[in-house]
């Protein structure tokens, strides 16, 4: 396959791939709502579309009613009249809801949503990406998220308003922290695996006894803790905190261009969940996959769900930091409980590729008198 | 060709945006275009096969590097419409830095211009790298950081001077005794 | 020998008529008797009236100035202030203290050096007076905004659409006509502007008396150049509990300066209280808290009772316990909703609180046909009986299921899920400490005064209804931060629980007894005239009614509300200086303030 074909492919991997994260972004909001509705005692959406579903009595049950709530959405906020206030920096202020927006498209790119398959006679190997083979797949992966803090910042500055600026600064303060901690501990999977390459790290968890969550429960809470924080959801949902700051940076923004940030953050939240599944929970990977490699989709489509519940339950359930203890706990808790792990774990794994573990463990065993 | 084309793209785009950096008159705006001139040059490490460095490039430069300018710029100027001469009474020995600073690579390149003896255009066809070293590149740049027959002298003095600064920081910052 | 023993806690009991003799002996000059039958209190010299406040203060133990407002004694042409002054120790009535200034020029000597938190009832006093408080640190309008014109309280002052004096208007009564004053003068031409103020143009600097106060301190010491910001939040915010603002300089996140702005929803409900006649105005009292409605009438209808004089039948003070009791519990499910909410946890406390206060509102509104606008206590009595059922139960098995089931699964399921939360713990502990000494000097009142130890509860320290007869504690927490609040809320909703275990038997015991006195009649009795002060344990603190009628004439003379959310604010800034600005909206959380009351 020559690289111009290659590229094509990739071209239409993306442009499925992103249209389907769209939709996705777009009942996130809908399962968001729903799901927030249902642990507070509340209904939520249920008037925008339904399916009937017929049944003995002749009038049609309505089954999923709200189904049709994102469309409705999205409408909305088409129609809305599209602000630009009369102070704000308009470059900047046009520029930052795109730059918010391509980074978590970006971040696409490298996750792995599936083994080598063929589909229409088209092979992808060595598994199903938008780009595979990156080799430095999770470098990657981390460098498009500090990139996702400038449409905070940028929206905080170019809004020339003191509540948009105060949500930017936070937001930026905040991710880089949160970054080291994330950045120590993606480390541990990349040693367990031995690649970069986001592929070979989901190949490196065979089994499900292999996910690394298992080998590295520390690592994978740790992260998952970062990733929340990277995404600004609760609760580290300081710099939209709606009691103190309004609506952060996006106070100034309407229509489509406020869209488009809440679209980021969806968008980066499905991509952030489907990244922890590959890291530490064998991404496409379940039973029967190698013998059915199409289960790969539903697999890590089913992680990512599973992910998405449970930063919404964590929303339902918590309180949010102040931004001082946020600070305290990214820095004084956060890093150097993982530049420990990341040591810890890099002495173990030299230790037994020297050979030493091993006989290191028997000696001491038989010094304690076990063994 | 194709790749011809994406080169000079990307080198204008980096070179254009060098340029706003120092001639805008909107701090702001001049630290933004000084992160879109780490973009151009994180595109120009693409092109040259160095993956790891230009997603370093990326995290580093433009992830914390650049945000840190912005922060700055955002907590210590006023709002909007700061603008200012981008000369002060450094440019001379900027500009006698720069100077020099561009002699001496344009020596170096002269050295080996041009690039392949057997073509007449730099870069047209330059040579393929091989995969394995593409696969085991960040392999062997941790290596060469770690091994005793490389650069392990410069990296533990880098270190050395990194966590001075680091302490100087922190002392810088202490709150002095009569203060509190 | 009997004598003695019968005269000594005869003293005891009467702290007020001991202080009184002791400050006669004191100032013999300088104090005089009200003489206007039906009248109480002293009357001071404006020029001792601060010494005689400290002595009030320090060594009499009078330390606790419950209100201070004004009277425009128009037939005198005479300016009155007039303090409450309570003793947090011995509980009792009030101290008055009345100062008599002339009413062209009505000048006061500021109490604010003795008691902080006379702040803005004073700064009311001169917005709706016009009198001025010598030595009052910023003098400022507090309810009405800049561009006012006149001190709407005065007997002179006419409204832009001014009708009448008094209620009911002839516009509209006998006949039932709907022609109104708007109408007959719709440019509303006797609208006025202070001097100098242009309607149509921007020239007139409205604020800059409010931010004088807040300049930036430049700290010299530090080497390191910092920039302060001043920060509006609110009007238009989530989470200020309604149209209010506080300017806030900032240093960093840490506030440096506050100044609360409020009267954004003022509509001067005291000047309509006196056009209106005095039954009028018990509709009008339920949209002062409009969560609390019920113990809003409660108060007002005491304050009326002591005028009138009136009896009031026993089943109907079994039904005010209750109603009132259920309101307090109503109120705190929803402060401490809103309470977390501030700390971020999004709704969800809120909403299961929102579960059983939901049953609350389905009992009074078959008790009295409305959720949250009761109107329901009267002169005498109460306007309804206990309805025949609730939600399809018998009402007062209803009852028993709410109070002893109901309510108390979800108050243990709140404080079971939030009550020992981490982020809970650590964004409240030690977060808007205020002493109990500042919080008896401010005035505050309610869960805001006892969380900071003082256990002060008007239904102990002065009973009224039949609190006297009820075995219920005074629930008191020491640490005065924010998680103090908190529980304390949770304790009075266990209290009140109780309360209303041990009042639900009289209402069975009673079924059938009348509920109001005196025979029904449409012409109704008013007040013949003196004056009256009732304040009531509201939940939010202590609500204090001051009415004063004349001898004829079907509307009071002067009707003065206590706000406890109004003066609760005063100490807003005490508590929050210092702290971050994510704990400011958690600190104004903790107060639990509503808007309706405050601005008036």
């Amino acid at each position: 396959m020559t690289p111009g074909q290659l590229a094509l492919r990739s071209l239409i991997v993306g442009f499925i791939i992103t249209f389907a994260v769209i939709t996705g972004f777009a009942y996130t909001t809908l399962l968001e709502r729903k799901l927030l509705a249902r642990l507070q005692g509340r209904i939520g959406p249920n008037r925008a579309g339904y399916i009937p579903v017929p049944t003995r009595s002749g009038k049609p049950r309505r089954f999923l009613g709200g189904i049709m709530q994102p469309a409705a959405d999205a409408v909305k906020l088409f129609f809305k009249e599209d602000i630009t206030p009369a102070k704000v920096d308009r470059w900047v202020y046009t520029l930052a809801p795109m730059l918010a927006v391509i980074p978590a498209i970006l971040i696409l790119a490298v996750i792995p949503w599936a083994g080598e398959i063929t589909i229409l006679g088209q092979t992808f190997s060595p598994y199903f990406a938008i780009a595979p083979g990156v080799n430095v797949g999770i470098v990657f992966v981390l460098a498009i998220t500090s990139i996702g803090v400038y449409g905070v910042v940028l929206a905080g500055w170019a809004s020339n308003s003191k509540y948009a600026v105060l949500g930017g600064i936070r937001a930026s303060a905040q991710m880089i922290s949160y970054e080291l901690a994330l950045g120590l501990t993606v480390l541990v999977p990349i040693m367990l695996a031995d690649s970069m390459d986001l592929g070979e790290i989901v190949a490196a968890q065979k089994g499900v006894i292999d996910w690394f969550v298992f080998r590295q429960p520390l690592a994978a809470i740790i992260f998952w803790i970062g990733a929340l924080a990277e995404l600004q959801r609760a609760p580290f949902d300081l710099l939209e905190a709606e009691q103190e700051l309004s609506a952060g940076y996006t106070v100034e923004y309407a229509g489509m261009r406020f869209g488009m940030f809440f679209m980021a953050e969806y968008m980066k939240m499905i991509a952030l969940s489907a990244i922890t599944a590959t890291l530490f929970f064998g991404g496409y990977r379940g039973p029967f996959v190698d013998q059915v490699p199409a289960l790969g989709f539903l697999y890590i489509g089913l992680k990512t769900f599973i992910g998405l519940c449970i930063m919404i339950w964590i929303r339902a359930t918590l309180p949010r930091f102040r931004y001082d203890q946020l600070m305290a706990f990214g820095w004084k808790r956060m890093l150097p409980i993982s530049v420990l792990n990341f040591v810890v774990v890099g002495i173990f794994i030299v230790l037994q590729e020297e050979g030493i573990l091993q006989p290191l463990f028997e000696n001491t065993l038989r010094f304690l008198g076990i063994g | 060709m194709v790749e011809q084309i994406v080169f000079i793209l990307v080198s204008l785009f980096t070179l254009i945006t060098a340029v706003v950096v120092v001639t805008n008159r909107n701090l702001f705006h001049a630290a933004l275009a000084l992160m879109a001139s780490f973009l151009g040059v994180a595109g120009l490490y693409v092109l040259l096969d160095a993956g790891f460095l230009a997603a370093a490039q990326l995290l580093v430069y433009i992830g914390a590097i650049s945000i840190l300018i912005i922060f700055a710029i955002m907590l210590t100027r006023r709002l909007m419409h700061a603008l200012e001469s981008p000369f002060n009474s450094q440019w001379g020995l900027g500009a006698f830095t720069a100077v020099v600073a561009f002699a001496v690579m344009a020596g170096v390149i002269a050295q080996f211009w041009p690039v392949t003896p057997d073509s007449v255009t730099p870069l047209a066809s330059r040579p393929e790298v091989s995969a394995s070293i593409l696969r085991g590149s960040v392999a062997e740049l941790g290596r060469a950081l770690v091994s005793s027959d490389a650069y392990v002298i410069p990296f533990e003095i880098a270190s050395v001077l990194l966590l001075a600064a680091l302490i100087g920081a922190i002392v810088v910052a202490w709150p002095k005794a009569e203060d509190e | 020998m009997s004598e003695k023993i019968l005269e000594a806690p005869d003293t005891v009991q009467n702290p007020v008529e001991q202080a009184t003799t002791e400050l006669k002996q004191r100032f013999p000059e300088s104090l005089s008797d009200e003489t206007r039958p039906g009248y109480e209190g002293l009357i001071v010299s404006p020029d001792k009236l601060r010494e005689v406040a400290t002595t009030l203060r320090d060594e009499l133990g009078f330390n606790y100035l419950s209100s201070v407002t004004g009277v425009d004694l128009i037939d005198d042409n005479k300016m009155e202030v007039v303090y409450h002054i309570y003793s947090i120790e011995k509980g009792g009535g009030p101290i008055v203290l009345k100062a008599q200034v002339d009413r062209d020029n009505p000048v006061v000597p500021s109490l604010v050096p003795v008691w902080p938190g006379a702040d803005f009832q004073e700064r009311e006093a001169w917005d709706l007076l016009g009198i001025r408080f010598d030595g009052h640190p910023d003098l400022r309008r507090i309810l009405t905004w800049d561009g006012f014109h006149g001190h709407p309280l005065r007997k002179d002052w006419k409204e832009p659409f001014y009708e009448e004096d008094h209620k009911p208007f002839g516009s509209r009564w006998p006949g039932g006509g709907v022609r109104r004053a708007e109408e007959l003068n719709p440019y509303g031409k006797n609208v006025q502007y202070p001097p100098g103020w242009v309607p149509t143009g921007d020239e007139y600097e409205v604020e800059t008396d409010l931010y004088t106060g807040l300049t930036i301190k430049k700290d010299e010491t530090i080497d390191l150049k910092t920039e302060q910001v001043t920060v509006n939040i609110g009007p238009q915010h989530p989470s200020t509990h309604g149209v209010f603002r506080m300017v806030v300089t900032l240093d960093g996140e840490t506030i440096v300066a506050l100044k609360p702005v409020m009267g954004y929803l003022h509509r001067n409900h005291e000047k309509i209280g006196e056009r209106n006649t005095f039954i009028q105005n018990i509709p009008y009292t339920d949209r002062l808290d409009y969560i609390c409605s019920m113990s809003n009438n409660l108060g007002y209808v005491l304050a009326v009772e002591k005028l009138l004089g009136s009896e009031v039948p026993e089943r109907a003070e079994w039904l005010r316990i209750l109603n009132v009791e259920l309101t307090r519990i109503c109120n705190h499910l929803w402060a401490l909703g809103f309470l977390l909410n501030d700390l971020g946890a999004l709704q969800t406390p809120m909403l299961y609180f929102y579960i059983e206060r939901e049953l609350i509102l389905d009992f009074f509104e078959a008790l009295s046909g409305s959720r949250m606008m009761c109107n329901y206590m009267r002169f005498g009595g109460v306007a309804y009986d206990l309805p025949d059922d609730v939600r399809g139960q018998p009402t007062l098995q209803f009852l028993d299921e709410l109070v002893n089931e109901r309510l108390p699964r979800a108050l243990e399921q709140g404080n079971e899920l939030m009550t020992g939360n981490e982020i809970v713990q650590a964004r409240s502990i030690g977060v808007g400490y205020l002493s109990p000494e500042d919080a008896i000097a401010y005035s505050t009142a309610g869960p805001v005064l006892r969380a900071s130890g003082i256990p002060y509860d008007v239904r102990r320290a002065e009973p009224y209804s039949y609190y006297e007869h009820l075995d219920f504690d005074v629930a008191v927490r020491y640490n005065g931060d924010i998680y103090d609040r908190y529980l304390i809320r949770l304790d009075e909703m266990y209290q009140s629980l109780r309360i209303i275990r041990q009042v639900l038997p009289y209402l069975k015991e009673t079924e059938g007894a009348p509920i109001i006195s005196g025979k029904p009649q449409y012409a109704l009795r008013v007040p013949k005239g003196g004056e009256a002060y009732a304040r009531v344990e509201n939940p939010k603190g202590e609500l204090g009614f001051y009415v004063t009628a004349k001898p004829k004439g079907s509307n009071p003379e002067r009707y003065h509300v206590r706000a406890p959310s109004f003066i609760n604010l005063t100490a807003l800034e005490k508590m929050t200086v210092g702290h971050k600005v994510a704990d400011l909206v958690a600190i104004l959380g903790s107060i639990d303030i509503v808007l309706g009351e405050v601005d008036r």
